[in-house]
């Protein structure tokens, strides 16, 4: 383990203490002695500066310098006790020596001294009362990802995170301890960067953002290098000080900071390539072609009908393209470089730092994102400690080109003896009006401009030496600028368009918010315990304007960016909304006799998402942890049982994932005109009365310490109950929308297990194995929903089963006679209908999900792989590919369907789209019991080997190249093409190779 | 120094005590937004109330019943049976109309739906708006309400077409709206009587704008005159359709065929105004192709097969195409197929043609056959052919179908809906490979289904 790595994570710790011994040093000065000792300290890659060295008993002690140097006055008979985070401490007597050399020995057991970021105060992980889960900057820099969100995959209990697609800047699902609201979007955790909420609400518009899916995915701008740790808050104790927001989980982002002493600077590159991991199995030409003979055969068609090209000798019937390869089966291009400065003094440190970015795509086409962004982090500390300012500030900017859709699914659907993409010319291929050439999409744009600023300082000071005052104020400013455009080029030449019939969308969108957070913490040592008190209070205002802008009719296809060049601009949507948001909270925490510990927060939470008189509600949490390895009754046992805790906690959170207004009824511009006139409508179906929901939390943790900690576990076992559910309630059409916000009666139960190991297998000078395993257990439950059977999610849930089942047909085989899949008939009216005969439920929540990651060490070379497991069910390639005789490329397992009376086949037979009934029953089969299989998978989600160049090479230098790679092998048994990640259509996440060269100044 | 941070330390409090003891309900309530107005506030003021009410007519231009598009009624209905031949391909296109192969989990046929009750809330949501304004004139209400009771009726009306059984929905709330169940047809017919016959007594003969893209008296007559016919109520049918055709002041039909479609065309009763400076219909977009194939429609040969030597509809509102030795023909009524410098062409929704149908096939119900054949004649007259040579009060009707095929082809789905009200669908389009007995009426979509669990039973066949 590199020793700068671990530096890192215990600065936040060591600056204090840095500086309470200075001051020591600074008092005891005067009283010098006669001997004075000088020396050295050194670890196995050179000389370490900033270690601490006292005399053993006194108070005395000094640093050594930046080369690793030092110089105290002791006694001669005094023992200096050579300290360093993430060093095993040194004591050596001085036994009349002048001169003491030591090397330090890493000690990667020493967790005692990690102390996590719990929000508004940090907790040293061996005292906390919460349910906290931590990666760091070690475990992200191995990882050539370019989102934050997947940096965590696998690697955390609890914490279920899925790649939503493989295209760059996409967005990601992540759920914390399990599904809480039947509201699919109310599920995200709050995120908060360096104290300051980060919105992850849609950026973007449906009309603009078509081929990424979710509308633009905010935390795409942070770049993972800048991150020195993540922390996610799961229980109540640790999540209801964060009260109406902390129901799903808070996501704690800690970027680097600046270290004192000497200025380093550092640049990394990385270069990487990416590809589809799996591409699925589809018909060849012949195969494809004899499944549509048959299928016209078999509905007794015997003219192909007109638009029938790919059968009615409109088409070459020999002609064969893997579409896949064409269409995604390119490589994408991954570029990284970031340069970071940082240094300090004893007052003052700081850092700089840089990156860009740039991901190609495995499109056709040169498709490029770039992201590139600077961040500042200053921390300042008045020469009498008193005073501290803290500041960190960043800005990224990031430029997406995009084709306007997502190419898998027309790669999966083209017919393979498709015409060629070009004509002799080299145009594009229209075939004579047949169809319609894939990479005239190519020429449609999505172009995604993002701008991202976020500051935030903290000011402390500390009135005595038991109360500080302490203010945060934060801002970030939002701006996203993003197209589609739509030049007449596009279409297809015959259809005689001008540039007149050229158009483009605009949405702008910027999002201001501001937060203050002044605090107050005291504390009071007493004999045998400790207390520490925090209040405060948190104002935050977010403010969005959002414009979506149609302009159609250009002079030129090359002015389609200038909106003065078309003839027609149309508003679609101008909307400014306000949020705000305002809380008091507070935080008890007493100790005693360091084994008894009692954590209680609350907070009283207003919020404009609601009407008046519906603003305000207050949530809180109890936690404890008994440290029972203090206790006298295990004295003795030290050696074997080093470590061990109990804890438990119950509270309360909440959630206002709802929107803005909703409780308002309005009109609102429908951007659309009539008579020349843009039109008003009803904004919503609005319901003023909706209130808060609650989610109750408890847990209880079992923490365990072996052989002095080189065995860690942590056992945990929790459960959420979400009730008054705020949704979005589904309403038929026939009340004019598809939802009304409203709280809803019924209960959600998450329950679940998670447990964490942690090995150090092996720990000698050269060599060290060091393993982390987490595996989690988490499911749901509906426990109450009175009305359930005449509500709209009748068919979707039933009271005693998950939220996250699939009530489907039971198959029961394909007629050897007809030919057609058969279903039962559970209510025997003798008609297969969707509203009576779904009546198998299938769970597709993961039944157990974690990670595996080793990491092994030798000399300067480290080897670190993860491996990632899910075990689960899901819709495999039946659910989106099953009507096997229509003008589509199908997988090749519809081969296996039936042919002629007598067949037993799994599939049934070929059939047109003119068959309504084959068709029918296709579509029924899709979502029966027969498309849901077995979706588990074991993969090698990252793997990582580095190797560090030793100092006598390169003296003053620090270099680390590192070979990685991500998704480089799945183990899978799903029938389809990426088991992560189910949605049929969408990219899926890349296998990626990359190297990655570090250079330290 | 010493001071200094004294001095600071003591407004640093002072800040935070301020901030925090300020602190109040106050500071989260927000202000309505400024890009919406509360809807007491939009039925307060005339012109917003208007708004209000023509964001419905461009709703309907653009989605639903109405909208020219291949996803609109006019296309669908062309496809589903025997006006136009399909060249789209997939599930959700057009494909699965012409095919009659229809699942309920198809997107237009959930599409239709959706819009057409969303656009039934909005002008449920003025007519409540309308009855508790105060401020309004009562000129201004009456003929606000009268319009939204007739977008409401029309709207009904096209549903019931093809669903059958469906939901009449008269308010907004959506406790009620939620779990209704489907209405009988008859009452349903009752309802959009009794609507029409309420906006007929609120709404002026004279246009409110000059390019009649605001129904007026007469838009709700022809509207009405078309409903009775369809329920049986041929008098009724008859004397609205007079009532209509009286109004020769303001209606004439085009003699030139040319002009029978543009936007100032004096046979038109009500148009759908277009989006934007210079477009046209949706329309012509869809149905205009200039080599083939086409890649959304062709008329069927059998269509056109159809016409009479001579008759001049052939000539002025079908164009034919040829690549080699292959032809296909479109739909020509609309001869824009994109933007122009100014709009010369809107959707017609109501034009004078069908109301003489609608007279002549009632009055033929009724025995009036000489009467029937002046109107049957009239347009037979229009379109350069001889009078009918139809005697019996059968032939007249055989004939007045026929009419009403040619004249009205490719708008509205009036094909389909006279095959479905006259029970010929089976015979029809039997031939065609996926047709079968249950398909006069399409599925009620799934998801409304799933969303409304008082909405069973879904339509035979699905």
């Amino acid at each position: 383990m590199n020793k700068n790595q671990l530096f890192k994570i215990g600065a936040a710790t060591l600056l204090p203490k840095l500086i309470v011994i200075f001051s020591l040093l600074v008092v005891t000065a005067s009283h010098a002695q006669t001997t004075i000792i000088k020396g050295n300290v050194i670890d196995t890659s050179g000389s370490l500066p900033g270690v601490n060295v006292i005399i053993k008993g006194g108070e005395k002690g000094t640093l050594t310098d930046f080369n690793g140097q030092y110089q105290i006055t002791a006694r001669s008979t005094d023992t200096l006790v050579f300290s360093y985070m993430g060093y095993k401490t040194k004591e050596v007597p001085i036994a009349n020596r002048a001169v003491i050399n030591v090397a330090l020995e890493e000690d990667t057991t020493q967790l005692k001294e990690i102390v996590l970021n719990a929000g508004y105060y940090s907790v040293k992980d061996k005292e906390r009362t919460g349910s906290i889960a931590r990666i760091s900057a070690k475990d992200i820099e191995t990882q050539p990802v370019p989102n934050v969100l997947a940096t965590m995959q696998g690697r955390m209990a609890g914490v279920n995170i899925v790649q939503e697609t493989g295209i760059a800047g996409g967005g990601f699902k992540i759920n914390i301890r399990g599904v809480n609201s039947l509201r699919e979007d109310a599920n995200n955790p709050l995120y908060i960067i360096d104290g300051v909420p980060y919105s992850t609400e849609a950026i973007s518009d449906p009309q603009t953002s078509t081929s990424t899916i979710g509308n633009g995915n905010p935390l795409a701008s942070i770049n993972p290098n800048d991150i020195e740790s993540i922390e996610v808050l799961k229980d109540a104790d640790a999540t209801a000080i964060y009260g109406s927001r902390g129901a799903n989980g808070v996501v704690l982002i800690t970027t680097k900071k600046g270290k004192s002493g000497k200025t380093s600077f550092t640049v990394t590159t990385s270069s990487a390539v990416g590809s589809v991991s799996k591409m699925m199995d589809l018909m060849n030409t012949e195969q494809y072609l004899q499944m549509r003979k048959k299928a016209f055969a078999n509905d007794g068609i015997t003219n192909f009908p007109a638009n029938t090209h790919d059968v009615n000798g409109n088409w070459d019937q020999n002609r064969y393209t893997d579409w896949q390869k064409v269409l995604i089966g390119g490589t994408a291009e991954v570029n990284n470089i970031q340069a970071t400065l940082s240094g300090g003094n004893q007052q003052t440190s700081f850092l700089v730092s840089g990156n860009y970015r740039t991901e190609s795509s495995v499109f056709p086409g040169d498709f490029l994102y770039k992201r590139g962004g600077a961040r500042l982090n200053m921390n300042h500390r008045s020469e009498d400690n008193k005073f501290t300012v803290q500041f960190s500030g960043s800005y990224t900017a990031q430029n997406n080109d995009l084709p306007w859709i997502d190419y898998v699914t027309l790669s999966r659907q083209l017919a393979p003896n498709a015409p060629e993409l070009y004509d002799a010319e080299g145009n594009l291929n229209w075939e004579n009006n047949t169809w319609t050439n894939p990479l005239s999409n190519n020429v449609r744009k999505c172009l995604t401009f993002t701008t991202d600023l976020i500051a935030n300082t903290v000011l402390s000071y500390k009135l005595a030496d038991n109360l500080v005052l302490k203010s945060s104020f934060g801002i970030s400013d939002l701006n996203n600028e993003d197209s589609r455009a739509t030049p007449s080029t596009t279409y297809n030449p015959s259809f005689n368009l001008s540039s007149q019939y050229a158009s483009i969308y605009l949405n702008s969108l910027r999002r201001r918010s501001w937060i203050m957070e002044p605090q107050v913490t005291w504390n009071k040592e007493f004999e045998k315990a400790t207390l520490d008190i925090l209040v405060g209070a948190t104002f935050q205002k977010q403010s969005s304007a959002k414009q979506l802008a149609l302009a159609t009719g250009f002079s030129s296809n090359s002015l389609l960016y200038d909106l003065s060049a078309a003839s027609q601009v149309l508003i679609r949507n101008n909307e400014q909304i306000e949020y705000k948001y305002q809380a008091f909270f507070g935080r008890a925490n007493y100790t005693y006799e360091k084994k008894y510990i009692l954590n209680l927060t609350a907070r009283r939470d207003g919020s404009s998402r609601f009407s008046t008189g519906n603003q305000f509600s207050t949530f809180g949490a109890i936690g404890t942890a008994w440290l029972f390895h203090k206790e006298d009754f295990l004295k003795g046992t030290e050696a074997f049982l080093s470590f061990g805790k109990l804890r438990a906690s119950y509270g309360t959170t909440g959630s206002d994932q709802i929107g803005d207004y909703q409780y308002l009824n309005t009109y609102s511009s429908s951007g659309i005109s009539y008579g020349g006139i843009i039109g008003l409508q009803p904004s919503r179906l609005y319901n003023p009365n909706f209130g808060w929901e609650s989610n109750k939390k408890i847990e209880a943790a079992l923490e365990l310490g072996f052989l002095n900690d080189r065995i860690l576990l942590t056992a945990a076992t929790y459960r959420n109950r979400s009730s008054n559910q705020l949704v979005g309630l589904p309403l038929p059409g026939t009340t004019g929308f598809t939802s009304i916000q409203t709280n809803l009666n019924a209960t959600v139960e998450n329950r679940g297990i998670e447990f964490t190991l942690r090995t150090e297998n092996i720990q000698n000078d050269n060599f060290s194995w060091i393993s982390n395993f987490n595996i989690t257990k988490a499911g749901n439950k509906l426990l109450a929903f009175p009305g359930l059977e005449t509500s709209a999610y009748r068919n979707q849930y039933v009271v005693g089963q998950p939220t996250t089942i699939q009530k489907l047909f039971q198959f029961t085989g394909v007629d050897p006679q007809t030919g057609l899949y058969q279903f039962t008939d559970f209510n025997g009216d003798g008609i297969i209908s969707y509203e009576y005969d779904r009546q198998v439920v299938k769970d597709v929540n993961p039944d157990f999900y974690g990670g595996l990651q080793n990491v092994l060490t030798y000399k300067g070379f480290q080897l670190d792989f993860l491996f990632q497991f899910v075990k689960q069910q899901n819709f495999n390639f039946a659910n989106t590919q099953k009507f096997a005789g229509h003008f589509i490329n199908q997988p090749v397992e519809y081969l296996n369907s039936w042919q002629e009376p007598g067949d037993t086949a799994p599939y049934q037979l070929f059939a047109t789209n003119a068959n309504q009934q084959a068709t029918q029953r296709s579509d029924f089969f899709g979502l029966s019991n027969a498309a849901v299989s077995d979706a588990s998978f074991i993969r090698l989600k990252n793997i990582s080997l580095a190797y560090t160049l030793p100092k006598s090479i390169l003296p003053n230098i620090g270099c680390r190249l590192a070979l990685e790679g991500q998704n480089l092998l799945t183990f899978t048994k799903y029938k389809g093409a990426d088991p992560e990640f189910t949605q049929g259509g969408l990219l899926p996440p890349l296998k990626i190779y990359a190297l990655n060269v570090q250079l330290t100044f | 120094m010493k001071n200094q941070i004294k001095k600071y330390r003591l407004q640093l409090i002072m800040v935070i005590l301020a901030v925090t003891i300020q602190a109040c309900d106050d500071f989260v309530t927000v202000d309505a937004p400024n890009s919406q107005l509360t809807t007491p506030a939009v039925f307060e003021d005339a012109l917003t109330a208007t708004v209000a009410l023509t964001d419905i007519y461009a709703k309907m231009r653009e989605n639903g019943f109405l909208s020219g598009r291949p996803n609109g009624f006019t296309c669908l209905a062309g496809a589903y049976s025997d006006e136009l031949i399909s060249f789209e391909v997939g599930n959700n296109t057009s494909e699965s109309f012409f095919n009659n192969a229809l699942l309920s989990t198809n997107a237009s046929i959930n599409t239709l739906w959706r819009n057409s009750y969303n656009q039934i809330y909005a002008a449920n949501a003025v007519i409540e708006g309308v009855d508790n304004a105060t401020a309004l004139s009562e000129e201004v209400k009456n003929q606000i309400k009268g319009e939204a009771l007739f977008i409401r009726a029309l709207l009904h009306f096209q549903l019931m077409s093809v669903f059958g059984d469906v939901p009449y929905i008269t308010t907004t709330d959506y406790n009620q709206n939620s779990t209704v169940e489907r209405m009988d047809t008859e009452q349903v017919f009752q309802q959009l009587i009794s609507d029409l016959e309420n906006a007929v007594s609120r709404v002026n003969i004279t246009y409110l704008d000059s390019g009649r893209i605001r129904p007026n008296k007469a838009a709700i007559q022809a509207l009405l005159a078309r409903v009775y016919l369809y329920h049986g109520d041929y008098a009724e049918a008859s004397n609205m359709a007079s009532a209509v055709l009286n109004e020769t002041a303001l209606y004439q039909l085009e003699q030139n065929l040319d002009e029978e479609f543009l936007k100032q065309s004096s046979a038109t009763i009500w148009q759908l105004s277009p989006g934007a400076t210079g477009a046209n219909t949706y329309e012509g977009n869809s149905f205009i192709f200039f080599t083939g194939p086409p890649s959304k429609f062709a008329l069927t040969a059998e269509l056109v097969a159809q016409f009479e030597n001579n008759d001049l509809r052939k000539l002025h509102w079908v164009k034919q195409i040829t690549n080699g030795s292959q032809v296909w023909y479109h739909a020509y009524k609309y001869k824009k197929d994109m933007a122009t410098p100014s709009s010369v062409e809107n959707s017609i929704v109501l034009r004078l043609a069908e109301q003489y149908l609608i007279r002549a096939e009632a009055r033929a119900k009724q025995g009036e056959l000489i009467g029937a054949k002046e109107d049957l004649n009239t347009i037979r007259q229009r379109a350069g052919l001889p009078n009918t040579l139809a005697i019996t009060a059968e032939e007249i009707l055989t004939a007045i179908q026929q009419e009403r095929r040619l004249e009205l082809f490719t708008e509205l789905g009036h094909r389909f809906l006279d095959l479905k009200r006259l029970g010929q669908l089976d015979t029809v389009l039997g031939s065609k490979p996926g047709w079968s007995n249950t398909d006069q009426l399409w599925p009620l979509p799934q998801a409304e289904m799933d969303a409304n669990p008082f909405l069973v039973p879904q339509n035979p066949g699905y």
